[in-house]
């Protein structure tokens, strides 16, 4: 372990070092010349695909493999001590390396069985001095994928008839379309990045779980049902990790434990049900499911002494909810618009009813301290829903616009975090903004992506505090490909969503070869 | 003279030389692959003139007023906006139901290049340009599911084109889903600009649909004889083709010619006779289209488009586009040409693109076939439920196509073929190397 300060240096020396050799060469030839050698040389650098998949493949012609090695960093612009309950004595906020291997072997026509395995170090544990840092003593998993759990992630066979689908064993499952999670419902998340957990990383991120999957195709009606066995709660920041809330406080309530659905009771199973319909340009959908929330919500269970003040005993245990959820696309294109002429343009709405989501409710733990017998929970009902527009622009430049509501229906004051409500009020809006262009002087292969997310809480809370996100990616080779980022978090306050978040800008970097 | 002024001489000498080579080398190559055999419209010998109708005000097709009342496929003589029509049904994707494998890339001139290849199932419930013709405007004409097979970041990903008569109201021409395996989603997508390239790519929406041909006005410009279109560097003496029914065939590339073994009009000495057009866009169909007009080189019997080239409004040339046919679809007889591969050369960016359609399969689909296959909802099932192998990949990028010829003394008054200085500087040294040269070397 050595000091981040010193770590930084290092990267510095060897980034002088490094460009000293550039510009060494550079001197023998020209710039473009190099970039040229480099980019002629890369042109071929397969060497996993090479000398593992071919042979492989070869050798075993029903198996087919494919897999990737990423390295993805991100380095907070500042280290910023105390921050509410969090010593961020530390500077990198990820130093993750993930290996994964994608497998499938036909066993006979239609019937295959396929694997995903992965494995990920994060060295953000290790590779710097912290004391903040401490959530890989408490569950390794922080730190390095080292149960059969997380290392199989996916193992599933799969049975295919041209109208019918069916696959049993533990899988992931993606509903919806939008940018973040709207009827995105079926499987947990490992939420360890917190906010900055983006959709493209839900991939990675999803907890895969066991289940029966079965679609069958009839005509223009697609209908899809899932038994689900298994069950895997959403796994936050935990506490000593980078993204650990700094509004996290140390509790005084003691917890009696938790209770989770378990997969040998046939009453804790989970069920959904989706149908799907295509018309011409119009394409909706609508889907149920019968499941229960990722997250534990805490019950008081009685009142006992800590030292002379009274405190709640609480056990956490997850509620069923009924999620309806509806989505729907349209494709026209827009004309003779003022500048740009005529434009394609792509309409999505997608949008989750959930019914009986239990919230803790502040007022009736101040009741039950004062000895009334409450378990310390309301019901209520949620709405999340988003709508966006997709332009084509020139340039080859993209434009998203999608407004994102969260609503708890009957809000009252003193709610905490429900599944599907406003975030820490009755209703939230994130107007989100996406514009992304390639750059024809790269010949397209620097391509530049910022977002805007605006967080607007109502009726109480007001502005929460904005998130922006500005990407540069790269390709290198038709096997590589790397990213540069800036994540920034501004505005709003120490209690907000993103405001909690204004000291912790970042910059990353990412580095992907896939074979 | 001192030592040091000798030695100035001699460099001076040995340039001057080198140069002279260089030249000569250049306009040996160019003389080779550019024989002049093009002909204006006044020069064309009276064989052409009688199968040529020169007038521009024909009749009007009584229920859509901006096509030829004559039918297609017309009858000789035929008039430039006929001969217009004609070559728009070999557009890149073949408009008959079909199977290939679309191996395509690109390079640029630092040697860096990108690949792709899909398994590529083609369903025309209105197959032909005829069958677009007389299509009722917003219809979709058929179905296209492509699933990428490489490179492996986008293996398993899958598109779904569901293309649409469009007409001067209705611009809409496609239907455009994506599914993103990493995203395990099918997403609507807004269609891609007509005239924009692809990212990565040398070409456009449009050069892979097709064009509209009463978008254009069209005119005759004369005769030329085409002796070389596509060209492989020195570095490629052969290629591997899937063949349906005969499995992988090795072919040495001087073998492979224009428009395929099975054409009875090649000259006596290998040339293929051609008819040049110019297409202007119109302003009223197409507003604030890249591409003022094109130039358009079409084989004399079958129309077959074998080169085109694109300008800007500023005169300057954007693409040239060149091709090689095979008659792959023979029941169609003279509209059974595809496009076998091509090359698109954007010169902007001195960007080379190269497509092949190898393992090309004529399909009947069936019922189930269409109700499974064509759908978004397929996609999710990440079901390559054939696998069309090709050997056409290139290993690295001195395999690279050349860039085409720009034939500069072809038609002068109508064609700029100036090119940027570095881009010209490139293009003679491959013209000497027979290969791509590129910037380190």
């Amino acid at each position: 372990m050595f000091e981040g300060g010193r770590m930084i240096k290092n990267f510095v020396k060897l980034f002088v070092l490094t460009m000293l050799m550039v510009l060494s060469t550079v001197q023998a030839s020209t710039l473009s010349n190099t970039l040229s050698k480099i980019d002629r040389s890369l042109a071929t650098f397969d060497p996993l695909g090479k000398y593992v998949r071919k042979p492989v493949e070869k050798a075993i012609p029903r198996l087919k493999f494919r897999g990737f090695v990423r390295q993805w960093s991100d380095m907070l612009l500042e280290k910023n001590g105390t921050i509410g309950s969090v010593n961020q004595d530390y500077r990198f906020l990820q130093l993750q390396n993930l290996f994964e291997l994608q497998t499938s072997y036909y066993i006979a026509p239609g019937i295959d069985v396929n694997a995903v395995s992965h494995i990920m170090y994060d060295g953000v544990y290790d590779w710097q001095n912290s004391d903040g840092l401490s959530a890989d003593r408490s569950d390794r998993t922080n730190e390095l994928y080292n149960t059969s759990e997380r290392i199989l992630r996916e193992f599933y066979i799969s049975y295919r008839k041209p109208s019918f689908d069916l696959k049993i064993g533990k899988q992931q499952v993606a509903w919806g379309k939008m940018d973040g999670q709207f009827i995105d419902i079926v499987n947990g998340m490992d939420r360890r990045e917190s906010v900055q957990l983006e959709s493209e990383d839900y991939e990675w991120r999803r907890l895969p779980t066991w289940m029966a999957n079965a679609t069958v195709y009839l005509g223009k009606t697609t209908v899809q049902m899932l038994y689900i066995i298994d069950f895997e709660h959403d796994r936050g920041a935990a506490p000593g990790s980078p993204w650990a809330s700094p509004l996290g406080v140390a509790s005084k309530n003691i917890t009696v434990g938790t209770s989770r659905p378990n997969a040998d009771t046939f009453r804790d199973h989970q069920y959904g049900l989706r149908i799907d319909r295509s018309a011409g340009a119009l394409t909706y959908g609508f889907a149920y499911m019968y499941a229960w929330d990722k997250n534990p919500v805490e019950r008081i269970v009685g009142t006992t002494l800590s030292g002379s003040e009274t405190v709640l005993q609480v056990h956490n245990r997850h509620e069923r909810l009924h999620h309806f959820g509806a989505t729907a696309d349209y494709a026209t294109t827009l004309q003779n618009v003022p500048w740009v002429g005529n434009i394609p343009a792509v309409f999505r709405i997608e949008a989750l009813y959930t019914n009986g989501v239990r919230f803790t409710d502040a007022d009736k733990r101040t009741d039950a301290l004062s000895g009334t017998i409450t378990d310390g929970t309301v019901k209520r009902d949620t709405v999340r829903a988003a709508a966006a527009i997709e332009l084509a622009l020139p340039s080859r430049t993209t434009f998203i616009f999608q407004g994102s509501w969260y609503q708890t229906l009957n809000y009252k004051e003193g709610l905490g975090y429900g599944f599907g409500g406003g975030i820490s009020d009755e209703w939230s809006f994130i107007p989100l903004i996406h514009a992304a262009r390639p750059f024809a002087f790269s010949k397209d292969r620097l391509k530049l992506e910022v977002t805007a997310f605006p967080l607007i809480n109502g009726s109480d809370t007001g502005w929460g505090g904005l998130k922006t996100k500005v990407r540069l990616r790269y390709k290198f080779s038709q096997f590589l490909n790397g990213e540069f980022r800036y994540t920034g978090y501004d505005t709003g306050g120490a209690n907000d969503y993103y405001g909690q978040y204004n000291q912790y800008d970042n910059f990353g970097w990412e580095l992907n070869y896939e074979f | 003279m001192n030592s040091k002024a000798l030695h100035s001489v001699k460099v001076v000498i040995k340039n001057a030389i080198k140069i002279s080579l260089s030249v000569a080398l250049v306009a040996a190559t160019h003389a080779q692959g550019q024989k002049s055999d093009w002909k204006t419209v006044d020069q064309m010998s009276a064989e052409d003139k009688a199968l040529f109708d020169p007038n521009h005000a024909t009749p009007r097709d009584a229920s859509i007023p901006y096509i030829p009342a004559e039918k297609f496929p017309f009858k000789a003589p035929y008039t430039a906006e006929e001969m217009g029509y004609r070559s728009a049904q070999f557009s890149h994707i073949s408009r008959w139901s079909h199977s290939i494998s679309d191996v395509f890339g690109v390079v640029t001139s630092s040697g860096y290049v990108n690949q792709g290849e899909w398994a590529c199932f083609v369903d025309f419930s209105q197959p032909g340009i005829e069958g677009y013709i007389n299509s009722p405007v917003g219809q979709e004409l058929g179905r296209w599911m492509l699933y990428e097979t490489f490179p492996p970041e986008s293996e398993g990903a899958q598109q779904l084109w569901i293309p649409i008569r469009s007409d001067k109201v209705e611009k809409k021409r496609l239907e455009f889903f994506y599914y993103s395996p990493s995203m395990r989603r099918v997403r609507r997508m807004p269609e891609p600009r007509r005239d924009q390239r692809f990212a990565n790519n040398a070409q456009t929406l449009d050069d892979v649909m097709g064009r509209d041909p009463w978008e254009f006005q069209w005119e005759l410009l004369g005769t030329d004889v085409l002796y070389e279109t596509a060209r492989f560097p020195a570095t490629r003496s052969s290629i591997t083709w899937n063949e349906p029914g005969k499995g992988f065939v090795e072919r040495p590339v001087s073998s492979i010619k224009l428009m395929g073994d099975d054409f009875d009009h090649y000259t006596s000495d290998g040339g293929v006779e051609t008819w040049v057009l110019k297409a202007t866009t119109k302003e009223d169909w197409l507003p604030d289209y890249n591409e003022k007009y094109l130039i358009v080189w079409v084989e004399k019997h079958t129309f077959f488009i074998l080169r085109r080239e694109k300008y800007g409004h500023d005169g300057r040339l954007i693409t040239i586009e060149s091709r090689m046919s095979e008659k792959e679809n023979p029941a169609l007889g003279d509209l059974g040409y595809t496009s076998k591969m091509g090359t698109y050369w954007n010169i902007d960016h001195d960007l080379i693109s190269y497509s092949f359609h190898d393992a090309h399969q004529p399909r009947v689909w069936s019922d189930e076939q269409k109700n499974m296959i064509f759908k978004a909802e397929f996609m999710p099932r990440e079901w390559l439920f054939e696998p069309i192998p090709s050997q056409l990949r290139l290993d690295s990028p001195d395999e690279f196509f050349l860039r085409p010829h720009l034939y500069p003394d072809k038609f002068p008054n109508h064609r700029n073929t100036t090119l940027p200085p570095d881009v010209q500087s490139r293009y003679q040294q491959q013209e000497i190397a027979k290969k791509l040269v590129f910037e380190t070397e």
